[in-house]
C-alpha cells in the first residue's frame, strides 16, 4: 500500500527541509533563544533568592528596631525615674540646705546678739567703773581736802608696806 | 461567536447538498457509489496539486520535477491533470492511471510502456514541508529577535509568550532534566525537532490550504526524523554505550560462545528509531483518518436515505469537532513524546555508566 512505502521525493525533500530548518535555527534562533531563556532562569533565581535575603533582612530589621524601641522605652521609663529621683533629692537637698542656711544665720544672728550683749555689758561696765571712780574721786576729793588726812592716808599705806 | 457560525453554516451546507443529491434521480448511482476507500485514501495521501475547497476539479497546479535518462524534466502538474499527456523534452508523462503498478505517480511513456522516472517533484506534501518550515524558522527567528532587541529583563506576552512556554516546558521539562549537563550540546536538534512536528500536526488539521496536509501521518517523513534521531544518538554515543552494546554486564554464558546479549543489543539500535517511525506515523494518520470517516459517514448515510443523512449531521459533526480538538492535543503530545523518545535514546547514548536505572525510566516511557 502507498501509505506504507516511503516515496523517495519526500524522503529527499524532508531531508533537505530539516537540514535547512535546523541549521537555520541552530545558527539563527536557537543560541540567542537559549542563552536568555537560561540566563533569565538564573536572573529569576537570583531574585528569588535575593528576595528571600531581603524579607529575612527586613524580618531582623524589624525585630532589631523593635528590641531598639523597646530598649528606647525602658531607658525612657528608668530616665524618668531616674528624673524623678533627682527632683525630689534636689528638692529634698535645697530644703536641707535652706534649713542649714537658715540655722547658719539664726546662730550667726544668735553669736552677734551674744556678743553686743557682751559689749554692751563691757560698755556698761567701763561706764558704771567711771562713774564710781568719778564719784570716787569726788568723794575722795572731798575727803581729802585738807594736808592731815592726806598725810595720815600715806603714813597708813607706808605702814602696810613696812609691814610687809 | 464564530465557531458557532461555522458549525451551524457547515451543517447547513452538507444538509443541502445530502437533500440535493436525494432529489436527483439520475445520480442515484453514483452517490451509492461514494468510494469510501478512495476519498480517505485520497485524503491521507500525497498529491501532484493541492485541492481547493468546494471544488473536486480545480486544484492548484505544483511543479513537477522528474529525472528520466535524459536529464531533468520540470512542468507544471495542471499539464498531466484528468490523465492528460504533456511531452517535456521529447519525452511523453502522464500520471499512471488506477490499473498501473505506479498509480496516481507521474510516469514516462517510453515505447508504450510506463517507466517510473526518479521523482523529487514539489508535491503538496513537499510544499506543506515548506510551508511548515518557513512558520518554523519564522516564529523562532521572531522569538530570538525578540530576546535580542529586549534582553534579559523583558519577558514576551500574548502569542511569543506561548511559543516561549512551550519551549521553555520541553526545554527545561525533558531536555534539560533528561540529558542533565549535556543538554546545551543536544538541545538545538530536539528542540528543532520538536517544533517541527508541533508545526506540522498543527498545520495538518487545518483543512484548507495552507494546511490540511497529512505530513507526520506519512510514514516518509517520521522516517527521516527518527533516522536523524538514529544518527545523532549513535555518532555521538559514548565508549561506554558502545561496550554495553558489544560486551554488556552479564553472565559470561549470555554473551561468549552464542552472542546472544549482542544480537539483542544491535537489534534494540534499529528498533528505537523504527518505533519512533511507526508510533508518529499511526498515531496522525489515525486521528485524519477518523476525522475523515466521521465527515463521510453523513455521505454514505444520505446515500441510504435523505432522513439517515440529515440525522447522521447531528451526529458526525459534533464527533468529528471533537476529534479536531483532541487532534490539537494529540499533535502536542505526539510532539512531546517523540522529542521525549529522542532524548532518552541520546540520553541512554551519553551514559557513563549506571545503565540499569535509565533502562528501567525508558521501559516505563515506553509502555
Amino acid at each position: 500500500m502507498e501509505l506504507f512505502t516511503p516515496d523517495f521525493g519526500l524522503v529527499f525533500w524532508m531531508f533537505v527541509s530539516f537540514a535547512v530548518l535546523f541549521l537555520i535555527l541552530w545558527k539563527f534562533a536557537w543560541p540567542a533563544i537559549l542563552k536568555t531563556v537560561n540566563s533569565r532562569a538564573d536572573l529569576i533565581d537570583k531574585g528569588v533568592e535575593y528576595a528571600q535575603s531581603a524579607k529575612e533582612q527586613l524580618d531582623n530589621a524589624r525585630l532589631s528596631a523593635q528590641e531598639v524601641i523597646n530598649e528606647a522605652r525602658r531607658q525612657q521609663a528608668e530616665m524618668m525615674r531616674e528624673a524623678d529621683r533627682i527632683k525630689t533629692q534636689m528638692i529634698e537637698d535645697a530644703r536641707q540646705s535652706a534649713q542649714a542656711e537658715a540655722q547658719k544665720v539664726m546662730d550667726n544672728a544668735k553669736l552677734q546678739i551674744q556678743q553686743q550683749q557682751k559689749e554692751a555689758q563691757l560698755q556698761f561696765r567701763n561706764q558704771v567703773s567711771d562713774f564710781a571712780l568719778q564719784i570716787a574721786t569726788k568723794v575722795v576729793k572731798n575727803q581729802l581736802g585738807d594736808q592731815k588726812a592726806q598725810a595720815k592716808l600715806v603714813n597708813a599705806i607706808l605702814d602696810d608696806i613696812d609691814t610687809k | 461567536m464564530t465557531r458557532i457560525i461555522s458549525i451551524l453554516l457547515t451543517t447547513l451546507l452538507s444538509t443541502l447538498l445530502t437533500v440535493a443529491r436525494a432529489n436527483e434521480p439520475a445520480t442515484e448511482g453514483e452517490s451509492e457509489g461514494i468510494d469510501t476507500k478512495a476519498i480517505v485514501f485520497d485524503h491521507l495521501g500525497d498529491a501532484y496539486g493541492w485541492e481547493v475547497p468546494f471544488n473536486h476539479h480545480k486544484r492548484i497546479p505544483l511543479p513537477i520535477i522528474v529525472k528520466t535518462d535524459d536529464g531533468f524534466h520540470c512542468f507544471s502538474s495542471a499539464r498531466v491533470e484528468h490523465g492528460a499527456e504533456w511531452v517535456d523534452g521529447g519525452v511523453t508523462f502522464k500520471i499512471a492511471g488506477e490499473n498501473s503498478e505506479y498509480k496516481g505517480k507521474v510516469v514516462a511513456i517510453v515505447d508504450g510502456k510506463e517507466v517510473k522516472p526518479l521523482d523529487i517533484s514539489i508535491t503538496k506534501n513537499v510544499l506543506a514541508l515548506f510551508i511548515s518550515v518557513g512558520l518554523v524558522v519564522g516564529l523562532m527567528l521572531w522569538l530570538a529577535g525578540f530576546y535580542r532587541r529586549h534582553g534579559v529583563g523583558k519577558t514576551p506576552r500574548k502569542g511569543l509568550g506561548a511559543v516561549e512556554a512551550v519551549l521553555t516546558f520541553i526545554y527545561d521539562g525533558v531536555i534539560k532534566s533528561t540529558l542533565g549537563k549535556d543538554a546545551p550540546r543536544f538541545a538545538p536538534y530536539l528542540l528543532t525537532v520538536f517544533f517541527f512536528i508541533f508545526g506540522m500536526n498543527l498545520l495538518g488539521l487545518i483543512v484548507i490550504f495552507p494546511g490540511g496536509a497529512n505530513l507526520t501521518g506519512n510514514i516518509a517523513v517520521t522516517m527521516v526524523l527518527a533516522l536523524c534521531t538514529f544518527l545523532v544518538t549513535n555518532i555521538f554515543g559514548t565508549k561506554h554505550y558502545w561496550k554495553d552494546i558489544f560486551w554488556p554486564d552479564v553472565p559470561i554464558w549470555l554473551k561468549c560462545p552464542l552472542p546472544i546479549m549482542q544480537v539483542i543489543e544491535v537489534f534494540g539500535i534499529f528498533t528505537k528509531p523504527a518505533a519512533l517511525t511507526v508510533r508518529l506515523f499511526a498515531n496522525m494518520m489515525g486521528g485524519h483518518m477518523i476525522v475523515i470517516v466521521l465527515t463521510l459517514l453523513i455521505f454514505i448515510f444520505a446515500a441510504m436515505s435523505p432522513v439517515f443523512g440529515v440525522a447522521s449531521i447531528a451526529v458526525s459533526i459534533p464527533f468529528s469537532i471533537f476529534m479536531l480538538l483532541i487532534d490539537c492535543l494529540v499533535s502536542f503530545i505526539q510532539a512531546y513524546v517523540f522529542t521525549m523518545l529522542s532524548t532518552i535514546f541520546i540520553s541512554l547514548a551519553q551514559e557513563h555508566g549506571h545503565h540499569e536505572e535509565v533502562n528501567e525510566t525508558i521501559a516505563l516511557e515506553t509502555k
